[in-house]
């Protein structure tokens, strides 16, 4: 892999995000990673590595706000380098960090030095969050200042709520000062607390503890309530279900700056996909029924969901293989994300590729202030080549990360992404 | 029954089929004649090993699969992990790799968490029975109870059956209800609100009170055990109040002698709290019915299930 060398695109066509056509047209990017030419019939240096695009699409590279590198502290789990070899083989070529790693990221010098060590380990652009409050203990404050001054894309207690909600509307009160988006895991822990699985028939059938939907409701509510009161930002992850979508749409039409992300999990699985105990399903919040999923497709396409973010999660097998009440919440997500949404969604013709494109590229960018990525003259070269004609056995043996904990182990989607630019590199998956 | 496919496990009543369902419960008749006879023991698995496996204390449960076993000649480990070193989560798969080692024919496992027995099932050739795995699963215990019912009504299609008490938390309700759905008995749940779960198969539809139960015409009243910890769940008041709303007094036992109901519970029995002295006494009790029907039913399950261990030379 030369870093010096010139690069065709050949053969393929582009997607963008603003158009449901794709352009045939060639992509030459140069040395220093820029896209100095598109179209057709350009002159071509003699050097240039010639990429054959034909019969593929390449597509903008994804950015996650929800990943969890594990690194520092659980790095038998995953670290920055192979999170973003993860994130490369998924078409991602950047994502936000949660701050829930050991020790939690409650103070501005922890954030710089996790930046210090993604910009020596990591291959793609990683943004590093903020705890909402120290430790993630939901007991104080953390302190935002310092975190704001080393540019915290957002503070977060990750997956857990801030259980107070007269410390829930300081921490909103306060961040707005420093202009940072707070990100609420929402939930009402006396009514999650002890679950495993959504409460309903199949927790019923599998005699698993129930985690109830009004769970992640009611601290929705809670948290739009506040958020509208401060007049703050809030973003809320992993929605799950139908009535709380409803909460944020009603939130929206009122005005509240309120935005929402969903996993690729959630719209494609159901409580009822559970099965032998496959700890590999035990999300938080957990799979809901059809009916909850229906409703998140619809509000992914209507744009009430603005956000898709897979809550990417490493687990060792070891760690995974236990009783499903005590097995730890997540799966990986980054390697399958798009592949996902491809082989569920755009083949089956319910939606594009622009409006994936916006959901998982463009508007997570805007989300966190950063400029969206598009393939153009003039821009850093930051995209994917993706074969819709392809196919993709998920296997552990074949997935980057360190945690391959999946549901979809075993099962052979449409879609392959042949491999992934970012800047002057090449990464071809496989 | 010449069309039965091998099965290796039993882990849940959900994927048993009919044919497989007669099968257990028609075997279990014969060796519960041999109850009856001064040698107890017939010599089908000679040379076989039965590891019985609990992670929760249970007398009855482990009992009634050792004397099963004896009785058909097994050579029996009991292996009890007391609940101070029930071995966290992470070592499920270094157990498992312990009990393969010992190559035991039959594992009988319980086990709080639910699903764990399916996780042995996976990993080991033995046959796995399970024995009880947190609030989902007691198969034998179900077809203790069906066959039990089938002995007072051999025409059982049609029954009514009424589960009384803590169903959310009863691995006996789930395995029982199903069974007995399977079996074209109608079954009804009848607790508190906070303890039959809202979602829950079609056919279990629930009564509210007493006079709905009697109402219903049940032939079998079964009552569940409660926890007296539940009531630090916030599940009802006090045993008090329980005891008064669902428990089993003489007034309410008058009522189904009149009806000619029987009595029937998986034990142990919390006397004072689901059921009175006097109602213990009841003359068409099927309780001590039901355990003899445990060792019947556990005998017919080892003779049914076909480990993948070894090969007979």
């Amino acid at each position: 892999m030369s870093v010096e060398k010139s690069r065709l695109f050949r053969g393929g066509r582009i997607a963008s995000a603003v158009a449901t056509e794709f352009v045939p047209e060639d992509v030459l990017v140069d040395g220093s990673g820029m896209i100095i030419a598109r179209g057709k019939g350009f002159e071509v240096p003699t050097e240039a590595e010639v990429i054959d695009c034909t019969g593929c699409i390449l597509v903008p590279g994804m950015f996650d706000v929800h990943v969890h590198a594990r690194e520092p502290g659980q790095e038998h789990k995953e670290t920055l380098a192979t999170c973003s070899r993860a994130a490369l083989a998924g078409g991602v070529t950047g994502c936000v960090l949660m701050p829930d790693t050991s020790p939690p990221v409650d103070t501005g010098n922890l954030v710089k030095s996790v930046m210090d060590l993604v910009s020596e380990q990591s291959l793609i652009p990683m943004y590093q969050a903020g705890c909402l409050t120290k430790g993630r203990e939901g007991k104080e404050m953390a302190g935002y200042s310092g975190m704001a001054a080393r540019r915290v894309p957002m503070l977060t207690d990750a997956d857990h709520t801030v259980p107070c909600p007269y410390l829930m509307r300081r921490c909103m009160e306060y961040a707005k000062d420093f202009g940072v988006l707070v990100t609420s895991h929402c939930d009402t822990p006396p009514l999650s607390k002890g679950g495993a699985i959504h409460e309903g028939l199949t927790s019923y059938r599998l005699g698993l503890p129930g985690i109830p939907a009004m769970s992640q409701e009611i601290g929705i509510d809670r948290d739009i309530r506040i958020a509208q009161h401060t007049a703050g930002q809030l973003h809320i992850s992993q929605i799950s279900t139908a009535h709380g979508l409803k909460s944020v749409q009603i939130a929206k039409e009122e005005g509240a700056a309120i935005t929402c992300e969903v996993s690729p999990h959630h719209l494609v699985l159901t409580d009822a996909s559970i099965h032998d105990y496959n700890t590999h399903f035990k999300f938080d919040p957990p799979l809901r029924p059809a009916a909850d999923v229906e409703a998140l497709v619809q509000g992914f396409i209507d744009g009430s969901i603005d956000v898709l973010a897979c809550d990417h999660a490493p687990h060792t097998e070891f760690e995974k293989s236990s009783e499903f009440i005590s097995a730890p919440f997540g799966a990986a997500g980054l390697e399958t994300a798009v592949l996902l949404i491809f082989d569920q969604f755009i083949r089956r013709g319910v939606f594009g590729w622009n409006l994936l494109i916006e959901r998982y590229s463009n508007a997570p960018r805007k989300l966190i202030g950063q400029q969206p990525t598009a393939i153009r003259e003039g821009e850093k070269a930051e995209f994917f080549v993706f074969d819709e004609e392809g196919q993709t056995r998920i296997s552990s043996d074949c997935m980057h990360t360190k945690g391959p904990v999946s549901p979809f182990l075993g099962e052979t989607l449409s879609g392959q992404i042949r491999g992934t630019t970012l800047g002057s590199r090449w990464y071809p998956v496989g | 029954m010449s069309e039965l496919k091998p099965r290796k496990d039993l882990l849940d009543i959900e994927s048993l089929d009919l044919s497989e369902i007669e099968y257990v419960l028609s075997n279990a008749v014969p060796f519960k004649q041999l109850f009856q006879r001064s040698v107890k023991k017939v010599p089908t698995l000679r040379g076989k090993t039965v590891l019985n496996l609990f992670y929760e204390p249970s007398t009855r449960t482990s009992s009634s699969f050792e004397v099963a076993a004896h009785r058909l000649s097994a050579d029996v480990t009991n292996f009890t992990v007391s609940s101070s070193s029930v071995v966290k989560g992470e070592s499920l798969l270094d157990t498992i790799e312990t009990l393969q080692a010992m190559r035991s024919d039959y594992i009988v496992i319980r086990h709080k968490a639910a699903g764990v027995p399916g996780i042995v099932a996976q990993h080991t050739k033995a046959s796995v029975v399970n024995a009880g795995d947190g609030f989902h699963a007691h198969p034998t215990q179900a077809l203790l109870d069906a066959m039990t019912v089938r002995e007072v009504f051999p025409e059982h299609q049609g029954r009514r059956v009424v589960i009384v008490g803590d169903i959310l938390h009863s691995r006996v309700a789930r395995s029982t209800s199903t069974l007995f759905h399977k079996l074209g008995i109608e079954v009804a749940y009848f607790g508190p609100g906070t303890l039959v779960p809202a979602e829950r198969h079609d056919f279990l539809r629930r009564l509210m009170s007493w006079e709905e139960v009697f109402d219903w015409k049940p032939d079998v009243i079964y009552l569940l055990r409660v926890q007296l910890e539940r009531q630090e769940g916030a599940f009802f008041p006090s045993i008090a109040e329980y005891h008064k709303m669902y428990g089993l007094n003489s007034l309410r036992l008058d009522r189904l002698r009149q009806m000619g109901s029987w009595l029937m519970h998986p034990g142990p029995v919390n006397r004072g709290v689901e059921i009175t002295d006097e109602a213990m006494r009841y003359e068409r009790s099927l309780i001590s019915t039901q355990v003899e029907n445990g060792i019947a039913v556990r005998m017919a399950v080892l003779h049914w299930l076909k480990p993948e261990n070894g090969v007979d030379s």
